[in-house]
This record gives structure tokens, sequence and C-alpha cells, in this order.
């Protein structure tokens, strides 16, 4: 549970805002960060912290890119292919991504590691072709720059896949 | 070269707390809180004329000075939701040179005698919202921020809010509800948030965005007039110009108003990637009219009004270049594309409009378009504009309006002969 | 709204009240801005943009404050440079407004365009087909031919069930928000929102049940296309087939107005049947609104297991009779005990059954002993002289108004008075909640006093008396019109004031009206607290007048009508202390719902009862007389605030079953009555004549009807498409005795001696909404929404003995012994056993008793 799990930074996010609901987006982060990805459960834990109905709490997850309602792969690789980034390669770049790691627009390897996406302008454009792995930048990226990353990511992985039994 | 946003090219460490008050960091809000009421701070901003740099150009100071004064709570909120394709200065400001942004933003809270100011960040400024929490904590332990500023009874605390992926957050009623973890969708307005009932929790609300405040410390410190000398009398001061696409530096440039768009893209940007010829230039992202890289727009000085007077706007000044191989079909449906996954989906004709318009580029990129489809983005287009309940929409039609006014042959060539248009795009 | 504004539509003036919505203003005079996401009763959101209109205001010269002439002399108008959403602006002087040039309709053309193409074209099976607003103005406004691509169109889920009772049709949906809205807003139950964005939003709940609220019906009147329909009507009738009649909501005291849509069915053997029930707009009473129980708690009139013919016991069989052995029969009894013969008359009947019932009882001897049931609630003395002010609006209360909701859990008991008294909290009225527990009221306030049960009357002397202390007693009453007031002064004399905040609330609002329920509170108690009610109304000065007064939370329909013929709850106390030797019952239920009452009963010598169904009380009688629902025959309820009501007959008969009033009447004429009435209306006349407070409240008087506003359910093309249209009329309410400046008003002190808890724990009996009731247990489609049987418990009291949320307990209250389910979740006070009423557990113990609770393990 993350009231128990996570009572301090709960705390620290409430006592941001003098309305409790205003603090439904970061129990979200927190939520996926703990679970993966906002299960229904999830949503009602959260739901239950900002005292809001589980629905409002499956509105708000459905409105922005960034929360995921679905099961991701370990790596959430978002590809900006917005037009500033496509005019320097993103298209050709992302094609070629989602061809080495032998999946379609949208999909998770099938050993569960990577989800492939392409979002909308990340605000580097002047650093494209970029990515955001996880929430974090990648930038400059070459199609080798980008398979040097993934493979270097699933060696990271490997002691923990292993644990978790390959889940 | 005056740099007043990006000292970070003169000073590289100026991030770090201690470099940028050694370098004057602070001194523009020990000014304010000891030396100035809140009036004259006001008085001050409005007096340098600095314009809004979110895109609206609306006068700093005048927006400040609508907040009532009997307000019992008012508010700040930093503009930091940058989404528009094309911008990219918030990102370096947040990052490089962060204090300058919450001095900017306590000197805004400072005037308004503000209970809190909140930076809304785009949630995919994931590193750099956590990073500038801790330069908040630094401006905390040093008195600046949070309890008895300096000293002096006033009590306000700065706080990050992250946004999660959402273009339409970056509209400021839009923001507002998202930050009080509604819905993401604008307001009617009025009341506008500098109003009662129109702002932060309902309560007047000054939202600025990034660049505007880091400026007010500058305007601060070394006055009104000596801000006016920068740039041109109507658009004071200097301006961040983000420069990609096609360029051979992209980048932000901060230069002052009035240079031409030759100075910014081939003496300050290096001129056209791989040397091709410049085809046509988006001055303000995806969301203004494209411009033909005419010798006419090319020699035109960058003012928001010669910007307007060629057509066009300046708004957030994100210059997104096109070389002369680019298929402008393509990039107007990869725009419509974007205002389509962006529409929040309130108002009737941007929703339906932009997923209309979404299914014209697409069908026109396999090579199936019409005539019918030619005449309903000609059509379709100005069902959208003025009516809808933000921008967005009136945004949204630009791409396909301009690019048809100055590239129509490009469309044709897609309905008579698709066998000649390039491969269809994988991201549509 | 006093002041008007004068404005300009379509280059006409009107004179309208100023700052109302343009929208409103325009409808006012007959003129159409067509909406979709726009509602009368909600915020303005400027969504669907249907309604955009050149707008302008006159400009005025700044110096002299005259308006600036054009060189024709006609006023210079200064015009947005764009078209403007109406439903966005609110009128004032100045405003000018063109609704219908070609750049106005030019954008209607667009935007309809635009919502239909995403909007599926199967307006032939639609359900809302013929009543659709969507369809209406697309007829009206919208463009011959579109131009988007038919294989373009989105196609989506069809049938998404919201819960239960509500299904979506996600292609239809066009994104108003309209039901979204009244469930955030006017409801406050947050369970349903949009999912995803742009072109993707959809509707959706993940509430627990799903679309979790009492009002949910609501939303599928308000949609202005056929995308929320529900579970009852979709697929069940064409609108244009229905015939609309005028009814009456039998199952609570708010009396809300509905309309029963009817057809000749052939599932009825082609007899009239209701194939739906929506609201019927009375503002006086439930605006437009009615909750799930309202909408969805009509099928008991057409069960299966109705009863359909006379029937008597003999040798322990019930065998059938005919109508005139029933009457002989019980003639003949009647006249056997005559003096030992009581009446009790059940929430349900009507004005007129309860006069002929009465008319019939007092053939049997001058001074007949009148009982009503439920008798958990009196107060028919205090009610005639301080019952809340006629003409009283609850959707008009703001911020100069105090409501005080007592001893009541309203949502539960009263749904659309907790729905208006919550919107009035919204507005700005200060509600004050008291009671001895946590109900869903106290999310509404701040001010919330949860006092011991047994405290309720203390709670309001001490208001009282710090209504005098703080010199907020009304001098002008005190001294011309009010008796007992010394004594009541003398009484209040060192009360202590545990609750001032709540007091003060009261005691500085302008107006102040008080609902007062029973919860908690024995007969002799709940008197004492409607006179504690009164004391205050009346020391205040908050009787008499609008927005003013108590509204009794009656435990019924019609228990108002009851007391004002002369049915006393004090009188079923009586019968069931010194019980007569036969019972004649009329469409009440005892047996169910009290143990004493049934225990009684069970040892009269000949019991009559008119019932719906085969009853606990109905199994214990000799005869049993199937009388009518309320929706096969006509006649009148009085609500809790006192407004006469009409309902009419909407379905064909069931059996043999009649009318109560009939049944009574003829049985009179056994007994040498006179000659039984006609009609209904010819008892209403006899009640006018023969009841002060009635006078004049004939039949056509309460099926007048007069314009209302906000103008919805008209034939107009966007705010109607149901069956809100009012034609059986607004009612008539009759005036209190504080109405009446030369009637003397009379307080005396209110007392209650605390009641002594008989062990740990004791029962205190609530009432729910939702129950197992025989008028609502045939509605099969409100099932799921039935609690399971549980008690609930205090958290503490269920640590003790080990209790979890859920467990399966063993409950021992004297003889009674039931298992159930405990429920612990933080409501009941310690040492309190809540008891729900009427779910399947037997009739409930006394008010107190002591009780046993023991967990049952697996």
């Amino acid at each position: 549970m993350l009231a128990e799990k996570h009572a301090d930074r709960i705390n620290k996010i409430f006592a941001k805002y003098p309305d409790k609901r205003s603090g439904v987006m970061d129990l979200l982060y927190l939520a996926q960060e703990e679970y993966g990805w906002l299960t229904e459960d999830a949503l009602r834990e959260v739901a239950d912290l900002v005292d809001i109905d589980p629905t409002q709490a499956h509105s708000i997850a459905g409105f922005y890119t960034m929360f995921s309602e679905k099961p991701k792969g370990k790596y959430w690789l978002q590809v900006c292919t917005d037009l500033p980034c496509a005019l320097r390669g993103a298209d050709t770049f992302y094609r070629e991504l989602c061809a080495y790691l032998g999946v379609e627009d949208g999909g998770t390897t099938d050993d569960g590691l990577f989800t492939v996406e392409q979002v909308m302008c990340l605000a580097a454009c002047d650093r494209a072709p970029m990515m955001q792995c996880n929430f974090h930048f990648h930038e400059h990226l070459t199609i080798e720059a980008a398979k040097e990353l993934i493979e270097k990511l699933r060696v990271q992985a490997q002691p923990e896949t292993q644990e978790d039994g390959g889940a | 070269m005056i740099h007043i946003l990006l000292r970070d090219l003169e000073i590289p460490d100026i991030w770090q707390f201690d470099t940028y008050t050694a370098n004057g960091g602070y001194d523009g809000l020990k000014k304010a809180v000891h030396d100035l009421s809140p009036a004259e701070t006001i008085q001050i901003v409005m007096d340098s004329n600095l314009r809004g740099r979110g895109g609206a150009g609306f006068s700093t100071g005048r927006k400040w000075s609508f907040i009532p004064k009997d307000a019992e709570t008012t508010y700040v909120v930093v503009n930091a939701d940058e989404s528009e394709p094309g911008t990219f200065k918030d990102r370096q400001l947040l990052e490089k040179n962060p204090h300058q942004v919450i001095e900017g933003a306590m000197l805004a809270a400072y005037a308004i005698q503000a209970a809190a100011v909140y930076v809304y960040c785009r949630g995919e400024f994931w590193d750099l919202a956590h990073a500038l929490e801790d330069r908040i904590e630094e401006a905390r332990q040093a008195n600046l921020v949070g309890d008895d500023i300096l000293g002096t009874g006033w009590d306000c605390d700065v706080h990050v809010h992250l946004g999660a992926g959402a273009y339409i957050c970056g509209e400021e009623s839009a923001l507002l509800n998202s930050l009080q973890g509604l819905l993401g969708q604008p307001r009617v307005r009025p009341p506008f948030p500098a109003q009662m009932g129109g702002g932060l929790y309902y309560q007047p609300t000054v939202v600025n965005n990034v660049e505007t405040l880091a400026n007010v410390p500058w305007i601060i410190v070394n006055g009104a007039d000596a801000y006016k000398k920068i740039g041109t009398p109507e658009s004071p001061g200097t301006k961040i110009f983000c420069v990609s696409g096609h360029v051979a530096k992209p980048g932000n440039y901060e230069i002052p108003l009035g240079l031409t768009f030759r100075e910014l893209i081939y003496d300050h940007a290096g001129g056209i990637l791989n040397g091709k010829r410049l085809k046509a230039i988006l001055p303000s992202g995806a969301s203004g009219p494209v411009l033909k890289a005419t010798d006419e727009v090319l020699d035109a000085p960058l003012t928001y009004e010669s910007v307007a007077a060629l057509g066009s706007t300046l708004g957030s000044a994100s210059f997104i270049l096109m070389d002369e191989d680019t298929d402008m079909v393509w990039a107007a449906a990869k725009m419509i594309h974007f205002f389509k996954d962006e529409s929040c989906g309130k108002c009737t004709p941007c929703r339906e409009g932009t997923y209309w318009l979404d299914k014209i580029y697409a069908r026109l990129l396999r090579g199936e378009g019409t005539a019918h489809d030619l005449e309903m983005l000609e059509k379709v287009p100005n069902q959208i504009a003025g009516v809808t309940l933000c921008a967005l929409g009136d945004f949204a039609v630009n791409p396909v309006l301009a690019t048809l006014e100055h590239f129509r042959d490009e469309y044709e060539q897609y309905i008579h002969q698709p066998e000649f248009g390039p491969e269809p795009a994988q991201a549509l | 709204m006093t002041k008007t504004a004068t404005i300009m539509i379509d280059d006409q003036t009107y004179q309208v009240p100023d700052g109302i919505n343009l929208v409103d203003a325009a409808k006012l005079h007959g003129i159409t801005i067509p909406v979709f996401c726009y509602h009368p009763k909600m915020e303005s959101v400027g969504m669907c943009r249907m309604c955009l209109v050149e707008l302008g205001s006159i400009s005025v010269n700044r110096d002299t404050g005259e308006p600036d002439l054009n060189d024709d002399g006609s006023p210079v108008v200064r015009w947005f440079p764009k078209l403007q959403t109406a439903c966005t602006q609110t009128v004032r002087d100045g405003t000018v407004v063109r609704t219908s040039t070609a750049q106005v309709l030019e954008a209607r053309d667009n935007i309809l365009e635009f919502i239909l193409t995403s909007h599926p074209l199967d307006c032939p099976i639609c359900d809302k087909g013929g009543e659709c607003p969507l369809q209406n103005l697309t007829m009206a406004y919208g463009p011959g031919r579109s131009n988007f691509i038919y294989d373009d169109k989105l196609h989506l889920d069809k049938h998404v069930p919201l819960g239960e009772l509500i299904y979506l049709d996600r292609e239809r949906c066009i994104q108003c928000a309209r039901c979204t809205r009244f469930c955030d807003e006017l409801v406050g139950d947050d369970v349903l929102a949009f999912h995803e964005r742009g072109r993707s939003l959809q509707i959706v709940t993940i509430s627990d049940p799903p679309f979790d609220t009492k009002f949910s019906g609501n939303t599928t009147d308000i949609c202005p296309v056929g995308a929320l329909t529900t579970a009852d009507f979709r697929f069940g009738a064409r609108p244009w087939e229905l015939d609309e009649v005028p009814t009456i909501c039998p199952h609570c005291p708010v009396g809300c107005n509905l309309s029963a849509s009817t057809r000749i069915d052939r599932d009825f053997g082609g007899k009239k049947m209701i194939k739906r029930i929506m609201p019927r707009q009375n503002e006086l009473v439930n605006e437009i609104w009615t909750c799930d129980k309202g909408r969805f708690g009509h099928h008991h009139s057409r069960a299966a297991d109705r009863l359909q013919h006379p029937m008597m016991r003999q040798g322990g069989e019930w065998v059938k009779i005919d109508w005139a052995t029933a009457y002989h029969q019980i003639a003949s009894k009647l006249k056997k005990y005559a003096d030992s013969a009581g009446f009790l008359a059940g929430p349900t009947l009507s004005n007129e059954d309860l006069w002929e019932l009465r008319q019939l009882a007092e053939l049997t001897g001058d001074t007949p002993r009148l009982g009503v049931w439920p008798a958990a609630m009196t107060g028919a003395g205090v009610v005639a002289q301080v019952g809340i002010g006629v003409n009283t609006r609850l959707q008009d209360v703001g911020p100069e108004t105090a409501i005080l909701v007592i001893a009541s859990d309203l949502e539960e008991e009263a749904p659309i008075w907790w729905l208006q008294i919550k919107q009035a909290a919204d507005r700005g009225a200060a509600v004050v909640v008291a009671n001895a527990r946590e109900t869903k009221l106290d999310r509404v306030t701040h001010t919330v006093v949860h006092y011991d049960y047994g405290d309720a009357v203390a709670v309001l002397n001490s208001f009282a008396a710090r209504a005098r202390s703080r010199r907020k007693t009304s001098k002008a009453l005190l001294d011309n019109r009010v008796d007992g007031y010394d004594d009541l002064a003398a009484g209040l004399k060192g009360t202590r004031v545990p609750f001032a905040d709540a007091a003060d609330v009261l005691l500085d609002a302008e107006n102040v009206i008080v609902f007062a329920g029973a919860e908690g509170l024995t007969l002799d108690q709940h008197r004492e607290l409607m006179q504690a009610a009164a004391n205050l109304l009346i020391i205040t000065g908050h009787v008499g007048r609008q927005n003013n007064g108590l509204v009794p939370v009656w435990p019924g329909a019609n228990v108002q009508g009851a007391l004002d013929i002369g049915f006393s709850p004090e009188t079923t106390a009586s019968l069931i202390d010194e019980p007569p030797a036969m019972w004649f019952i009329g469409g009440a239920d005892p047996a169910a719902d009290d143990s004493q009452a049934a225990h009684v009963l069970a040892n009269a010598e000949f019991v009559v009862v008119g019932a719906q169904f085969m009853t606990a009380t109905a199994a214990q009688a000799d005869i049993i007389l199937p009388r009518q629902s309320f929706a096969e025959r006509e006649g009148t309820y009085t609500n809790g605030m006192r407004r006469v009501q009409r309902f009419y007959a909407a379905q064909g008969p069931v059996g043999d079953a009649l009318p109560d009033w009939t049944i009574y009447a003829q049985i009179g004429a056994r007994l040498k009555g006179p000659k039984p009435p006609v009609s209904a209306a010819a008892v209403m006349r006899a009640i006018t004549q023969h009841v002060p407070r009635y006078a004049g409240m004939g039949y056509s008087s309460l099926a007048h009807v007069e314009a209302q506003f906000p103008d919805v359910g008209g034939d107009d093309l966007y705010y109607g498409g149901t069956a809100y249209a009012n034609h059986g009329g607004l009612g008539v309410q009759w005036a209190t005795d504080a109405e009446d400046d030369s009637a003397r008003l009379v307080v005396r002190p209110a007392q209650i001696e605390k009641p002594e808890k008989s062990g740990d724990l004791c029962i205190v009996p609530v009432r729910l909404l939702y129950d197992r009731g025989p008028l609502f247990e045939p509605s099969d489609i409100m099932h799921q929404r039935v609690p399971e049987p549980y008690l609930e418990l205090n958290s503490q009291d269920a640590a003790h003995l080990s209790i979890a949320d859920g467990d399966r307990v063993m409950v021992t209250a004297g003889e009674i012994q039931i298992e159930t389910a405990a429920r612990v979740n933080g409501h009941a006070p310690e040492g309190v056993v809540l008891w729900p009423r009427r779910l399947a557990h037997g009739p409930a113990p006394a008010l107190f008793s002591a009780c046993s609770v023991q967990k049952i393990e697996e």
C-alpha cells in the first residue's frame, strides 16, 4: 500500500497544496512508479488518498500521456516524431528502432523489457532525434547510439528479471 | 551581445546558487523587498514595457496590475509547460539559469503579495523539475523563499507541480485546472486568471511564462529605462529564439528584437543544414502560419509587429526551418496530427475538426486524396477558426491554411499525381 | 431577480430579469438560441458551441451616461469581432444580440456538421428518436448533407453498461458533459467522468458500485442525444407512442411530480402499461429531478404477485370471494365490534382514501380510533402552526438562509430534499446537520453536530437558549402573537449550549428552515423534538414566511394527508398498547415493521387488510382487500411541505383490485352510510367542504399549471425531449397559522428524559431508501442496489467483539434472534447497533432495545 510505504512522500505532496485534490497527479506518478502501471486498484488507492471517487483518478490518468493504464515494458521508450524532430530524421530513427526491437509502433518486446511509442514534442528539438526512456531524456540520437543504450539496459535488467521469474 | 537570460553562455555554473548570487543574483529580490513597495515593483515592470514571452505578448506589468488590491489570497503560477513544437527555451532557462527564474517568480509574487508560487513544469521535464526542487531548496535555505523572507515577515513558498503530457495545459486556464487536480481542459473566460473566480483555486492569479519572469530581476536591478534601451520601443528587451529543423546550428539564440530573419538564421544559427536552400519558416512553432522563405521575409525585422505584417506571428519565437526538399503537405500533416492528438476534446469544432483534418491528411499521404478532400481542407479550417473555446483551434488551422496558400501546387500534386509523392510517413 | 435589464434581441427591445443567462433571457420571450451543453440548472461551460450568436453592447458615453447615437438616431452598438457563445453571457442593460443572421446560421450549420461527423445515424433504432434535441436541431438548423466521408466515421461500443441501470452508447455521445456535470456539480457524487481526450473522450465510471449515485436516471433525461438510456426503458417503446400521464411518487414525503409514459401494451394484456417514469417539472417541489427509487420503483404496480381478488380466510385457507361478499362480511363485523374496532391508514393512502376511511370509521362510533402508519413521527399541530412558508423554493435559497437538518438521514429518507439542500449549500446557504451519527449530508457543510442519541431535543433547546442570550428573539412576534413564552423562557434559563457555533449559524441567518426526522426518537420524544423546533422557529421569528419554517421528514408519501384528515400516530400507539378486537388496516404493513405490532395483530379477533401484496400484515388478516396501486387510479397526496398534489390513472386495472376509497365507501353504504361517491373528485369535493385547510382544493384548482422558470420540457427543440412538461397541475399548498397574522402561536417547554440504555449495546432502527419494502421489492431492476441484510456496528464495539466489516454475526434482542452481516465503517456511534428497517430482518425491535452481537466463526 502506498499510504504505508510512502507516507513521507505522500505527506510532502499534500503539504504543497491547500487542496488535496491537487496532489492527484503526483500520486498517480507515485503509484505508477510503485506498480509499473496504473492498475484499477492503484487508481482506487490514489483516489482514496485524495478523497475523490476512483472515476476521477481514472479520468486524470486517461487524459495525460505520461500515465499508463496498461502494462508497459520495464523501459518505456517514447520517441518524439513531431515536425522539428522529423525534419532531422526522427521518423527514420523510430522505424529503425522498432525494427531493431522487433516490434510494431506502440508495441512491447516479447521479453517485456521495452515498450516503444511515438510522442508529441518534448521540447528538445535542438537535439533531435531524441527520446525519453522512463522519463529521462536521451538526445542527439543515432540508431547506433540507441542500440547501444538498449543493449546496456538489457544487461542491466538481467539479474532482476531472473529474480522476478521473468515478470 | 547582451545575455540577460541565457547567462549560462558566459557563466556556465550560473545554475549554482553561489555562482548566481556572486553574479548579482537575487539582488533584484532583495532590492524589491527592502526598498520597493509591491505597487512600485509593478510600476517598474509596467514602465519597462516587458511583454509576455509565452506567445501572446501581453504587457507583464499590466497583467500584474489586474490583481484586485483587496484580494485576500493570490498566487503566481509559472507556466513551464513548454510544449509548442519547436520551442525549447524555457527548458534551457530552467536547466541552466534556474535561480533567475525563481527570482523572477518571487518578484512577481512580491508584487502581488502572493500566498505561494507554483511552477507548472511539463511532466517530460522530469529530471529538470526534480533538479529545480533542489534549487528552490537552496533559495529556501538562504531565506529567499519560504517563511519570513529576508526578515520582512512576508511568507511565500515555491512549489513545483509536474504535468503529465498534455499540450493544452500550456493554455493558462487548462493549466490551472490541471494544477487543481482537475481535467486539464480550458475554462470559460471571463473570469480571467487575474480576476476573482478565475485563477488558481479560483483566487486571483498571475500566470507568467518562464522566459518572461527571467527578465524581471534584470529590470528591477537595472531599471525600466535601461531595459527599454534594448530592442525596439514596442518590443523592448532581448528575446530567445529557438531555431530547429533544417538548420546548421539548432539551438537557442538570445538576441534583441529587431534583427532580421536573415541575421538570425544565417549569422547566428549558421544557415541551412548541408548548404541547402531554405524553403519555409515556421516562426512560432506549429501554431503560427508558415512563411515562404522569400527575400522579403528574410529581410524583415523580427518584431511582433513586422512578423504579423508578413501574415504570421512571432509568438514564442520558435523557428522551425524547412529546406528545399521538404514536402509541405507532409509537414502540414505532421502538425495537424499533433493538434488532433493534443485537442482536449472539450469543444466541438476543435475536437471534431482536428479529427476530420487528420483523416484527410492521412488519405492524402496514402495517395488516396481527392478533389473533395482539397475542398474540405479549405472549408473545415474556416469552420474551426474563431469559434473554439481556446486558441488551440485557431492554431490548428494555421498549418492547413498557410501551406495551402503558399504551397498549393504540392497539394495538387498529391491529388493528381500521387505516384510522385514521397513515401507515406509511418508516423501517420 | 427584481431588477430588470433592457436588452435587444434581433433588433427588438425586451425587458428581462437582470443578470440571467442570455439563452434563458431569449427563451423567456420565445426566441430560440439552440444549445446542447448548456442546461439552465447547471453552470455554463461553453463546450458545444451551438449557441454562437452575434453579441454586442450599446455604447454609452462615459461622461453623460447616455447611449451614443448613430446619425439616424439608432444607438451605437459595439459588436464583438467574433461570434460569442450565448450560454456564457449574462444579460445586462444594453446587451444586444442577433440570433439568426446568416453568420449565425452558418455557424450552427457548421457545428451540427461537426457533431454529426461522429454521431451515428441510427435514429430509427434510437430510444431518444422522436424526443432528441440533436435530431430536432439538425432538422431545424443542420446541413442537408454532410461533407464528411462516411467511411471516416468512428465506430465505438454501443452497449456500455454504466452500472446496471444506465447504458452508454459511445457513438452517440456528443461530449456535452451534462451527465458528468450533473453528478459532479449538482449531486456531488463524482462518479462519472471523461476518459482520454480529443475525439477519444468517453464517459466512464469505476465507482463501486458503478455509477454510484441515487440520482443516475436524471442523466438520461438531460442527455441531449440517445447516448444514455435506462435499462428500464431502452428498446421499450418509441416516444411518440407514449401517452404521458401525470402522477406523484408514492415513495417519500417529497412528493416528486412524475410523468408516467404509458402505452397499450401486449406485455400487459393489451392494457395501458407504464413504460417508464420521468420527472415532471414542478419548481416548487422536485424541479426537474427525481431519484432512482422514484424512477425505477414503479414495477410494483404490475407485479405478478399482486393481490387480484378479495379473499377470506376459511379454516386456515384463503378463499376467493367477490366484492359484495367482502363488503357484507366486513360491514357485519364492523357492526359487531363497533366501538372496539381500530383503523390504521398506511402512508400511500390518498387523501380520498383517508377521507372515506374516516367516514366509514365514524359509522361505527362517534370517536373512532384512527391511527396512521408508520407511527414514527408526530406533530400535526406544530406543522399547522409553523410548517414551512407557502411558496418556498429551495432552489432559490442562498447565503441568506440557514437550513438545519436534525435526526434524519435525508438522502435515504427524502433524496430530492437532500439534493436541493446540497445545492443550497453550494450557493452559500448555511447548512447545519445534527444527528447522532455521520450521514452523507455532513459532507456539504462544516457545521455538523453529532449528539448522543437522546439529546436531539436538548440540542434544539440549547439553540433556543442561545437565541435568548444573544437577543436574537423576535420581539414583534413574542409581544403580539405568542402564548407560553414565559414558561418556555423560564425552562431555557441556564441551559448549556454545547454547540454554540452551530446555533450561531442559525441565529445569524435571515431565513431558517428546519428539516426534522425521527431517527433515534420514540414517538413521545419526537413530539418534543417537533415542539422544540417550533419553539426555536417561533421565538426567532422564522415562521410564516417563504423559506422559513419546519419541514417534517415524514416516513411516507402521504403521512401529512393522514394527519390533516384526522389520523394520528398517538392513536396508533394506543391501538398497540390497548389493542382493539377488530383491526381495519389500509395500505400499511405494521407486522413487517414492528415486532410489537406484529404480536398484537396475531392476537386480534378479526383483521381486515387492504393491500397490494401478501404482506406480513395481510398474512394475518381474516379478509384481504386488493387495493389498487397509485398507478391505476387517481387521487391526491399531501407532501411534507403541505402541497396537495393530484395523480392520475396511468395504468390499466389489475384483477379486481379497487381504489381504497371505493372499497371503504361501499362498506359504509352497507352500514347505512351515504351513497358511495361517484369519483375521486367527488370525494375531494367533500374534503374541501369539511377540512378547512383544504378549502378551495378541488381537482380543477389542483390541476392548475402556470408557466415555470426555467422553461424546460415545452415543445421546444432543445431543452425538451423528455416528459418534463407539467400538464397535471402544480398542486396547492395550505397556509399555516403563522401565515395568518391574527393567529396565535403557542410555545411550551419541550423536554425528554435521556433514555437509559438497557445494555452495553442497543438498537437504533434507521431508514434506507433502497429497502425490501413491498412497493420497492418488485422492481427487479433495483435489486443490485438494495444492500444485503446487515447491521451496522461501531468500530470500537466491533473491535472489542473481534468483529470485522463483513463478518457474519448473530444478533439477539429479546426474543428476536437473527443472523446477518456486520458492517463496520465508522458511522455507528459507540454502544449503538444501527438496524436498517425493511432489509429482510423481520420487524425491527423497539428503539434502544438491548442486544448482544456475536461473531459466527466460519
